[in-house]
Parts: structure tokens; C-alpha cells; sequence
């Protein structure tokens, strides 16, 4: 509810902005449904805006379970996506657009940071569907390229908050760290859990035994009245990077999410796109795409043709309240959605040699 | 936690994409661009360097045994047909180049990727039957050698079961198989120079 908030704030604030400026040779009317969250909903109503109204780009989807019910219908009526999550990648349609992160530039340098400073050994929590098994998964090829254990995997359904037996396994298995794929209201009792168990014992603070997360942003953080302060997280943006960078404002606003900037620059795109399509709604997106930049509130982007996901910076954050704390920015990582350019070395460093007995 | 089969990276690879020019092609050349792996397309006559390639797609309905620098079913990489007739013959002739996985024409947004995973695996695994089998087969072949050997040494005062261990203990501490164990103890025989040895019984 608060990421689609947020993504939904994005877009309208980009439509609006479009509309408003008088050198705009186009106006966006937005055609909205919802789905409400409902998985069952989301290909009939993303058939009924393609067939019911003139309106062939769709910008929505939170999870990668909604992504998967849309694309066939897009797929079919010639229609494009314009999808502005994080997500596990391996993936790579030329009907959808992904304008926020994949693995490469959120997973891959998350873990090669925390595991060169916390240590190797991870325990992978997810929510039981594609976002957490995927994400997971490379997680464990990661763990064990940098020399370290999986100690623990475990998945609830979406909306169980029933997390005691995490925690207890999690206080057996003292990893060096903890990758947080659960999401929504399994993830708050997991993060409220959790600073509990810190406060019994000094080794699960944020200090010693984080919590990582690559969806974790602004958009849910004032929610949360600070129980995941000091923990990690990895995205292209946030506000107040943003901000001491001098990155570019959306129109008039600071984009208070890396949400609400994905799905501003997806429609800031789309816009760019359709005006210099001459009349044509249904634009040749891999020409449109290629030799491009386009403004956007992650700075001046580009979409990789080949694969139409974009080159994006990577920040590495600290949660402080309803804010993330830069700890490290790259300005632009280009887009890997297989990992076929991942390299081991790089990620982690050089490993010595150990001996096997 | 341990896991059998690692997603493998599949970056740098070449597939070569036997197909006449055929919007199949650019399907297919468009995923494997964004996967990471360089398309070569040819049609009819291969490139000199197909044999290094690392994946074939090759066309089930146009293809013919005489394209390819190697025998039927023999390509030295993992092969996936790419099917449009569903003709029995034609997919009789793509089992027999030994197959590993297919696509069905025409290809739309998605399915080379799990089609190169599923290729690769079930190549890798044709190809380590196939070497056992081998192994195997030698061994079967060494039956009447061992049978030999066991006779030879009981010859010399032993039964059939502590002839049958002293063989097993000669051929690990020479660190090779039963069979050629089996196989050299015959040998001496033969040329009449294992009375001098009295490492054998």
C-alpha cells in the first residue's frame, strides 16, 4: 500500500509536470485501476485499460508476482510496461521497461560491502513468492563466493507476522549478517522482533548483525517509528543523497522515494519517447532508447536497449529514522539483469588461499 | 546447505543460430543479447569455428545431417531445435541430432534462457552417462581377464576367495583398476616372469 502510494504519487507528479510546461508538444491522460493488491486482478484490468480505453502504456506492478499475471496481456495487445520496482532480475522483456534496480545493482553490492565488513555467513529471510526465493537464491551463490555459510533460509507466507521461530534460529545461528526479503507487514514484525531480540542480547544490534534490505526506502521507514535504525539497505536513490548531491528535483518536488523517482522518470521517459514519436503512441522503443539520456531524478539516465533496463547509481545506506544516511554512492552502474558480467574477484576482493582439512 | 545444480553464468558464451534469415533469428539473437551471450547466425553452411561454439539452436524444419562438421547427433555442444511443423518426421530427424532441449517457432519475449539452462544440463549429463557407460563397458568386456587372474593365482596354493582379495589388494597398491591389475598378472603369466615375482602369491 505504501509502495504503491508512492509509485502512484511518482507518476502523477510527472504527468503533472508534463502537462504544465508549455513546451510539451503532448498531454498524458491517466486512465487508473486497482487492483487493490489482488493477484487475480491485475491481467483483466490491465486488459480492460488496453482495450478500453486508447491507452497502450501501463505503469504499475509492486511485486514481481503482479509483473508476471500483466506481461502476457501486454504482451498480446502490443502494449508496454513500464514496471518501477526493484526486483530479482533474469528477466529482460522487450514489452516491459524497468526503470529501478536489478540484482547487479542492488543484491551483488550489498552483500560484496557487508561481507568484506561484517563477514560472510548470511541468514536469508524472504516472503514465500518470486521476489524472496530469486533474490535468495543469488544470495547463496553470492555467501559462498565470498567464502562464507548460509546458516540459515526460511520463508513466510505474505502477511503471516508470526516471526518467533526466525528469531530464535536467527539467536542459535549468530550470523554476521541477516538479508531481509520479507515484505510488508511480516517484515515490520520481523524488524520489530528483532530490536527486541537486540536489546536482550548485545550481539543482534545493527552494529554487529545487520539486517540488509534492497526494497527497503523512505516510502516505509516513517511507518516504522524507528525500530530499523543503524540496518542497510541499497537503492539508485534516496531523498536525502539527493539532496546533498544536488541531484535534479522532480519538476518542482524532492522525490521522497526511490519509488516515487522510478515512476517519475518512467513517465518523464515515456513522455520524452512519445514527443519525439511524431503522433505515434506506439513508439519503436529500442531505437528510442538508443545513443539517449534522459533527465530524471536519479540525474541524466540512460535505458540499455538491449535489455531496457537502465544504468542507475547505487547507494549504499544507514536507516536513521524516517531517512537513509549515504554510506557509499556510485554515480551510474549499467544494468546486468542475468549477471553475465558478475565477476567474483571484483565483488569480493582477491580470497587467499585456506587450507582443507 | 548444499544445492546440485548451480544457475551457471552464462556471459561471454557464443550460441550459433543455424536458421535462414527468419524473424526467429532476431527473436532469438535479442534474448541471448540481453542474457550476455553472443549470437552467431548462419544458414545454410557453418562458420569454420562452430565447433567451439558453446551453444547450437539449429532449424528442425529446413535442416539437413549434411550442415554439420560433425556426425548425426553428435554436435560437441548442447543443441536445442527450434521447432515449426510439428512434422513427426522432422522431429524424428532433430532427436536423432540428439536434441537437448527445444523451442517451438514462432519465438516470442522469453523461453531461450530456460531452453540454454535446460540444454546445458541435460548435455552435461548425456555427456558424464555416456563416459561412465564406456568405463563400464571395458570393465563388463574384463570379466574373463579377472576370471584368469583369479585362476592363475589360486594355482599357487590359494582358494578362489583369497586369490579373488589378493588381486583387490595387488591392484590398490599399484593404485589401478581390478581389471588391469587382472589383466597384468595375466600378462607375466604369459611370458612366464611372474615365478620370479614375490609380490604375487
Amino acid at each position: 500500500m505504501l509502495l504503491s502510494n508512492a509509485c502512484r504519487d511518482g507518476a502523477l507528479a510527472a504527468i503533472e509536470d508534463i502537462n504544465a510546461d508549455p513546451a510539451s508538444p503532448i498531454e498524458i491522460i491517466a486512465v487508473e485501476r486497482d487492483p487493490q493488491g489482488n493477484i487475480d486482478r491485475y491481467a483483466p484490468l490491465c486488459e480492460d485499460i488496453l482495450t478500453n480505453s486508447s491507452a497502450c502504456h501501463v505503469v504499475g506492478c509492486i511485486t514481481s508476482w503482479s509483473r508476471k499475471e500483466a506481461i502476457p496481456v501486454v504482451e498480446k495487445h502490443s502494449g508496454t510496461l513500464w514496471y518501477t520496482c526493484p526486483y530479482e532480475g533474469f528477466e529482460a522483456n522487450d514489452r516491459v521497461v524497468y526503470t529501478h534496480a536489478c540484482p547487479n545493482q542492488h543484491l551483488v553490492p550489498l552483500i560484496g560491502w557487508v561481507a568484506r565488513r561484517y563477514g560472510p555467513n548470511g541468514f536469508l529471510l524472504g516472503s514465500n513468492y518470486i521476489w524472496g526465493w530469486e533474490t535468495n537464491r543469488v544470495a547463496r551463490d553470492l555467501i559462498a563466493d565470498a567464502g562464507g555459510e548460509v546458516l540459515g533460509e526460511r520463508y513466510l507466507a505474505l502477511g503471516d507476522t508470526d516471526v518467533a521461530r526466525l528469531i530464535d534460529e536467527i539467536r542459535a545461528t549468530r550470523p554476521s549478517f541477516i538479508l531481509n526479503n520479507l515484505i510488508g507487514p511480516s517484515s515490520y514484525a520481523f524488524l520489530e522482533a528483532y530490536a527486541a531480540l537486540g536489546r536482550e542480547d548485545r550481539f543482534f544490534t545493527p552494529e554487529s548483525c545487520p539486517l540488509l534490505s534492497c526494497n527497503l526506502t523512505e516510502a516505509e521507514l516513517p511507518a516504522l517509528n524507528g525500530v530499523a535504525d543503524g540496518h542497510l539497505v541499497v537503492g539508485p536513490y534516496f531523498r536525502k543523497a539527493a539532496e546533498a548531491n544536488g541531484w535534479p528535483l522532480a519538476g518542482k518536488r524532492r522525490c521522497a522515494s526511490s519509488f516515487e523517482a522510478a515512476a517519475y522518470t518512467a513517465v518523464a521517459i515515456l513522455a520524452d519517447v512519445l514527443a519525439t514519436a511524431h503522433g505515434s503512441r506506439q513508439a519503436d522503443l529500442q531505437a528510442a532508447f538508443s545513443g539517449r539520456r534522459f533527465a530524471s531524478p536519479y540525474g541524466t539516465v540512460s535505458v540499455d536497449p538491449r535489455t531496457q533496463h537502465m544504468a542507475l547509481p547505487v547507494v549504499i545506506g544507514r536507516i536513521a529514522g524516517p531517512d537513509v544516511e549515504a554510506l557509499e554512492i556510485t554515480p551510474s552502474v549499467a544494468p546486468d539483469p542475468y549477471l553475465s558480467r558478475y565477476d567474483r574477484t571484483l565483488t569480493f576482493g582477491r580470497q587467499t588461499l585456506r587450507v582443507v582439512s | 546447505m548444499k544445492r546440485g545444480f548451480r544457475i551457471p553464468n552464462l556471459g561471454g558464451a557464443t550460441a550459433l543460430i543455424v536458421h535462414r534469415p527468419h524473424g526467429v533469428v532476431a527473436a532469438i539473437a535479442r534474448q541471448l543479447t540481453a542474457i550476455g551471450v553472443n549470437a552467431v547466425d548462419c544458414w545454410p553452411d557453418l562458420p569454420s569455428d562452430a565447433l567451439a561454439a558453446d551453444f547450437l539452436f539449429f532449424d528442425a524444419d529446413l535442416g539437413h545431417d549434411a550442415q554439420f562438421p560433425w556426425a548425426p547427433g553428435a554436435a560437441p555442444m548442447p543443441a536445442i531445435a527450434l521447432i515449426g511443423s510439428e512434422a513427426p518426421g522432422r522431429i524424428e530427424w532433430a532427436l536423432n541430432q540428439n536434441a537437448d532441449a527445444h523451442l517451438l517457432k514462432p519465438v516470442g519475449n522469453a523461453g531461450v534462457y530456460s531452453a540454454l539452462l535446460i540444454a546445458r544440463r541435460a548435455f552435461d549429463a548425456r555427456k558424464r552417462l555416456d563416459a561412465e557407460i564406456v568405463d563400464l563397458r571395458n570393465r563388463v568386456a574384463e570379466r574373463h581377464t579377472i576370471v584368469q587372474a583369479v585362476t592363475l593365482l589360486a594355482s599357487r596354493g590359494l582358494d578362489d576367495e583369497q586369490a579373488y582379495a589378493q588381486l583387490r589388494a595387488l591392484a590398490m597398491s599399484w593404485q589401478i583398476s581390478m581389471e588391469d591389475a587382472a589383466r597384468r598378472v595375466v600378462a607375466w603369466s604369459k611370458e612366464g616372469t611372474a615365478g620370479d615375482r614375490t609380490d604375487i602369491a
